[in-house]
């Protein structure tokens, strides 16, 4: 399987090759939407799996990637003490969280404000477009007439 | 934020995705779901486990999809069409490989980006090794409401995170079409009132008697 994961700017983070099995760990440099992607190249599997792959896929993000029992061997914690780490791990996650709310609540209001220029605009310049059509109209059809004698 | 996993690129494999297949675990996935497409995913899970499966459609269409759950006889546990976000919590009635797709497949051409989350079971506890012989100190059951209420904090913020997801992708269509629809309207206007002045004046350049009274 070889696996691609690319940043919310399209760049790739991660493209490697595994066998039938593997593992992968990154961090997220920007904020945003991450893309991974699994594919197989493998042309014996299309000829003997009639075309059709089940993939066993684990993915945690965030705090979920820590192994407390690990952790609290490592640092030689006690209870409470891991208890306090976990706890301080969530609200890390929450903070990170909250800040890329803001962000994404300023590129909607950006969006949002945006849109609400192009309509100005557009209803500005619709109006021009059509009172100069309408003079342009008339003007044209009066020379066109005056021209023909009927006026 | 959970990451967003796709479908790879070469239509004769098949892609058919597999969860975490352990006692207590919870997954979740957003990914793209093409259009006439449906999407499955499988899971081992024990009798006797409860386990909630919730989803929501982040972008696309109406967003809208089609789910449905079914167990290792097939029989349907959860059948929706066309649902913008539920959840759904059953326990397990044996022992069994469960699989719940998600159908695009009414929709002729937008893709949809899906999320769910399959939590199978409880949280491991955070001491899997120790045998729980004394109860809890006043400390130690302090910190672990808190981290149930964090839970749920995190989950709230997961659920407006997906609702601003979408607010934003409706806001980002509606500018696009904004711009798309100004530029041609501009276009059709000067296309019609040219073209007006040119087919009135052809209806008058052919007669020969100009007797017809112009104007109101």
């Amino acid at each position: 399987m070889h696996v691609e994961v690319k940043d919310p700017d399209g760049k790739v983070v991660l493209s490697r090759q595994y066998g039938s099995e593997g593992r992968f760990t990154f961090t997220s440099h920007t904020p945003g939407e991450h893309q991974i992607c699994l594919h197989s190249n493998s042309t014996r599997m299309a000829l003997f799996a009639g075309g059709k792959l089940r993939v066993h896929l684990d993915i945690q993000v965030g705090e979920h990637t820590n192994n407390y029992p690990e952790i609290a061997a490592k640092d030689k914690l006690t209870e409470l003490q891991l208890r306090a780490r976990q706890l301080l791990d969530q609200v890390e996650q929450i903070q990170k969280e909250q800040n890329y709310q803001r962000y994404r609540e300023e590129r909607f209001r950006m969006t949002s404000e945006s849109t609400n220029q192009r309509v100005l605009w557009w209803s500005i310049a619709q109006t021009v477009i059509l009172i100069l059509t309408g003079l342009w109209q008339m003007r044209h059809l009066k020379s066109f007439f005056e021209a023909k004698k009927l006026v | 934020m959970p990451p967003r996993g796709s479908r790879g690129p070469l239509p004769p494999l098949l892609l058919v995705w597999a969860l975490a297949a352990c006692a207590a675990r919870a997954s979740e996935i957003t990914f793209e779901l093409p259009d006439n497409a449906k999407q499955c995913f499988y899971e081992e899970i024990a009798q006797g486990t409860k386990c909630t499966l919730e989803f929501q459609v982040i972008t696309g269409g109406h967003y809208d999809v089609d789910c449905r759950l079914e167990d290792p006889d097939g029989i349907v546990l959860y059948k929706e069409m066309k649902k913008q976000y539920d959840s759904f919590t059953f326990t397990a009635s044996r022992n069994g490989t469960y699989k719940f797709c998600f159908s695009n497949e009414f929709s002729t051409f937008t893709h949809k980006t899906v999320y769910f989350d399959f939590q199978v079971g409880e949280d491991p506890p955070l001491f899997p090794s120790e045998n729980r012989v004394t109860a809890l100190t006043q400390m130690e059951s302090a910190c672990v409401s808190i981290h149930e209420a964090l839970k749920s904090v995190i989950d709230y913020q997961t659920h407006f995170r997906l609702r601003e997801a979408q607010g934003r992708s409706r806001a980002e269509d509606l500018n696009t079409r904004v711009a798309y629809w100004s530029i041609g309207e501009a276009i059709i206007l000067l296309v019609v009132s040219i073209g007006q002045v040119f087919l009135l004046k052809s209806f008058f350049s052919d007669k020969r008697t100009t007797t017809t009274r112009v104007g109101s």
